[in-house]
């Protein structure tokens, strides 16, 4: 049958005859047609089989299979085979047999009777036991860029051979393939990019978590971290020990990614949980070391301060494994710099008893101790310039007198001045001597709790709220008069408690606690009733003569100071009142 | 809080003892709104009140509005320096008539 001419079948679908009007429709149906079922597919895989399941009926083959190349263009894979022998899997080599050939010339091939080529790769038939007569194969391409191959075999027809137009129809058919692949691969990496997006996010939340929250002056440790991108290398933490004294640390894991973000919350992991039962810094460095160096990433290490202060003396322990030196700004204005001890963690076992590692020990002499990440000093602060050492003690000899939060957040703004994206984290922690501050502010009196009492709100607990205040007032030395004008104000607080927090449903309980210090006394009032609207809680004196309403009028009259503290849980309600006075002598 | 109310003519003298606070100034109210209704001119003795809060200034407002209402008197008498200060602080101590003590009231 091979006298067949091309085109010379009127029953062969496949043929392009542009005289016969039939075929010509039937070709652009089948056009139309795989269009269609190739849009409603974004899914890669279901794209390919019915591509090929499209063309390999509308060509008339016995079999086909459809070949991607792999990301690096090595290999051929078979990603989809309609036919007697499924060969889904199936891999060659680029340039390997009638496919490879096709693809690595980018043009089209048909073989009329592979018995007579030598390109035919043989060992396929023999795997498969399948017999090949004869083959059509074209590039997948788009923009000139070839992707894969379709290779049909056999005609189902008695010749089993192709003609010139199948070949024609598989071109056409495999550009439309082509597209569709390349379509639903941009869809999958469109899909995988926002999956990626979202899991970064939450690894960004997740790393800020870990971070300590913010305390309010006088607390003398405050810190800020800047990821250049959604996650860290960074960290900082702090935490109070029993006794009262502070543990401090703060690291940089090498690298960027999020590589560098696990290790960096493994590191912040281990410095709060063991921390909690090693007071020693160096000590501490050399075991979170051991346990980095356990589970070591190659190429990847920490560099890491840590310390403990000691806020009633003002003393401070600090170790330092390959972090940029920490400076000390002492009272007279003066930097001293602490450098590292030891080398970064993660590399190498350290010697605790070697001094491979050691504790610095001194004093903060009323100064402020400053770490810090490299981010911060290579930080461009605008025209080419970095911060430098230097230009960071400048910022902070500007700002001496400024609180601890205000001097950190002139640092960074001096980076962000320059309103280029950041390229390294930026992390600074300040450790401040307590001390300082109780110069510092005039009204920083300590004070000592005196007093915790907890009722009832019912009408009846009153009398005890007043006796006890009557009772701390006499210990505090509190003058008569002052403690009959506090006896009204904490009346009327605990009274609002009872009738207006609790809404004069009985027995829930609250707390009055009594600190005193010199000259000063505080009352703190909490009840667990829902949070009340700030806005009725302005004192407001009635226009007109009235019974009632004046309860809170009388409590800002009496008291020198009034405010609502942030409730931690979200429930209840806190009252901080203080009154000063002069002792009676 | 304790009270004892005697009668002089046409006005009741109530007189109010110890801590009036949200517990026992809803009995102060009663008493005070129950002698007005009664067509009494009050006069209340303050002179032992260790402790008068604003639920307790509260009654004593209610009671003088309740008096103007039905054209009776009510003023205040020999209050305590408790009692003072809280009328002062809320502002009232010019509102109420304050005698010295229960007599000037009584002769006024």
């Amino acid at each position: 049958m091979s006298d067949i001419p091309p085109g010379g079948d009127r029953r062969d679908p496949g043929r392009i005859d542009r005289r016969s009007s039939p075929a010509l429709k039937g070709h652009l149906e089948l056009l139309a047609r795989m269009s269609g079922h190739l849009a409603v597919t974004l899914n890669i895989e279901d794209t390919i089989q019915k591509a090929l399941e499209l063309i390999v009926s509308y060509v008339n083959a016995e079999a086909g299979s459809l070949f991607l190349l792999d990301d690096n263009g090595t290999q051929l894979i078979c990603k989809a085979s309609v036919g007697p022998v499924d060969v889904s899997g199936l891999t060659l080599k680029s340039d390997e047999g009638i496919v490879g050939q096709c693809v690595t010339a980018n043009e089209s091939n048909m073989v009329r009777d592979v018995s007579t080529d030598p390109g035919f790769a043989q060992s396929v038939d023999a795997v498969t036991g399948f017999h090949t007569r004869s083959i059509l194969c074209t590039p997948m391409s788009v923009q000139g860029v070839c992707i894969g191959a379709i290779e049909l075999i056999n005609k189902k027809d008695k010749s089993l051979l192709f003609s010139e137009p199948d070949l024609m129809m598989l071109k056409t058919l495999a550009s439309a393939a082509a597209l569709a692949i390349r379509n639903a691969r941009m869809a999958e990496e469109l899909v995988e990019q926002e999956r990626v997006s979202r899991e970064l996010e939450l690894a960004s939340e997740m790393q800020r978590s870990l971070l300590p929250d913010a305390r309010p002056a006088p607390f003398p440790v405050h810190g800020v971290n800047l990821p250049a991108h959604e996650v860290s290398g960074d960290f900082y933490d702090f935490y109070e020990l029993g006794d009262g004294r502070i543990y401090f640390s703060l690291g940089d894991v090498s690298g960027k990614g999020m590589d560098a973000a696990l290790l960096m919350s493994k590191t912040a992991s281990l410095f709060r949980c063991l921390g909690k039962t090693i007071d020693e810094p160096a000590k501490l460095l050399d075991t979170i070391n051991r346990e980095l160096c356990e589970t070591a990433i190659h190429g990847m290490f920490v560099t890491m301060v840590c310390g403990i202060l000691d806020p009633a003396s003002g003393n401070i322990k600090l170790a330092n494994a390959g972090h940029e030196p920490p400076l000390v700004h002492d009272a007279e204005g003066n930097f001293s710099a602490i450098p590292a001890s030891a080398p970064p963690l993660g590399i190498l076992p350290l010697n605790v008893d070697d001094h491979d590692v050691r504790d610095e020990i001194f004093n903060l002499g009323g100064g402020t101790l400053y770490i810090f990440t490299d981010g911060v000093t290579e930080g461009d602060i605008g025209n080419g310039k970095r911060l430098e050492v230097e230009g960071f003690k400048e910022i902070i000899t500007g700002k001496a007198d400024a609180p601890l939060a205000e001097r950190i957040e002139a640092v960074i703004s001096s980076l962000k001045g320059s309103g280029r994206k950041r390229h390294d984290d930026i992390t600074i922690m300040a450790v401040e001597d307590p001390a300082a501050g109780r110069q510092a502010a005039e009204d920083s009196t300590p004070l000592r709790s005196i007093r915790t009492l907890t009722f009832l709100s019912s009408p009846e607990e009153l009398a005890r709220v007043r006796d006890a205040v009557r009772e701390t007032c006499r210990t505090c030395g509190c003058p008569e008069a002052v403690t009959r004008d506090l006896l009204i104000a904490i009346g009327e607080a605990s009274q609002n408690i009872v009738r207006h927090a609790y809404k004069d449903s009985n027995n829930s309980p609250a707390t009055l606690e009594i600190l005193c210090g010199d000259g000063i006394l505080e009352f703190h009032l909490r009840d667990m009733a829902p949070p009340v609207d700030r806005e009725i809680l302005e004192p407001v004196w009635p226009k007109e003569v009235q019974a009632g309403g004046i309860g809170l009028c009388l409590i800002h009259d009496i008291m020198d100071e009034v405010e609502y503290l942030p409730v931690e849980s979200g429930t209840g309600n806190r009252l901080r009142m203080a009154k000063h006075f002069e002792r009676d002598n | 809080m304790k009270h004892e109310v005697t009668t002089k003519g046409d006005t009741a003298i109530i007189a109010l003892k110890g801590e009036v606070d949200l517990e026992s100034s809803p009995v102060a109210r009663e008493l005070l709104l129950s002698n007005v209704a009664g067509k009494k001119n009050i006069l209340v003795d303050l002179s032992a009140v260790s402790y008068i809060d604003s639920s307790g200034v509260a009654s004593l407002v209610e009671a003088l509005q309740a008096s103007r209402k039905n054209g009776t008197g009510l003023a205040l008498a020999a209050a305590s320096e408790a009692a003072l200060r809280v009328l002062e602080l809320a502002r009232l101590d010019k509102v109420f008539t304050i005698y010295d003590t229960v007599d000037d009231g009584l002769n006024a």
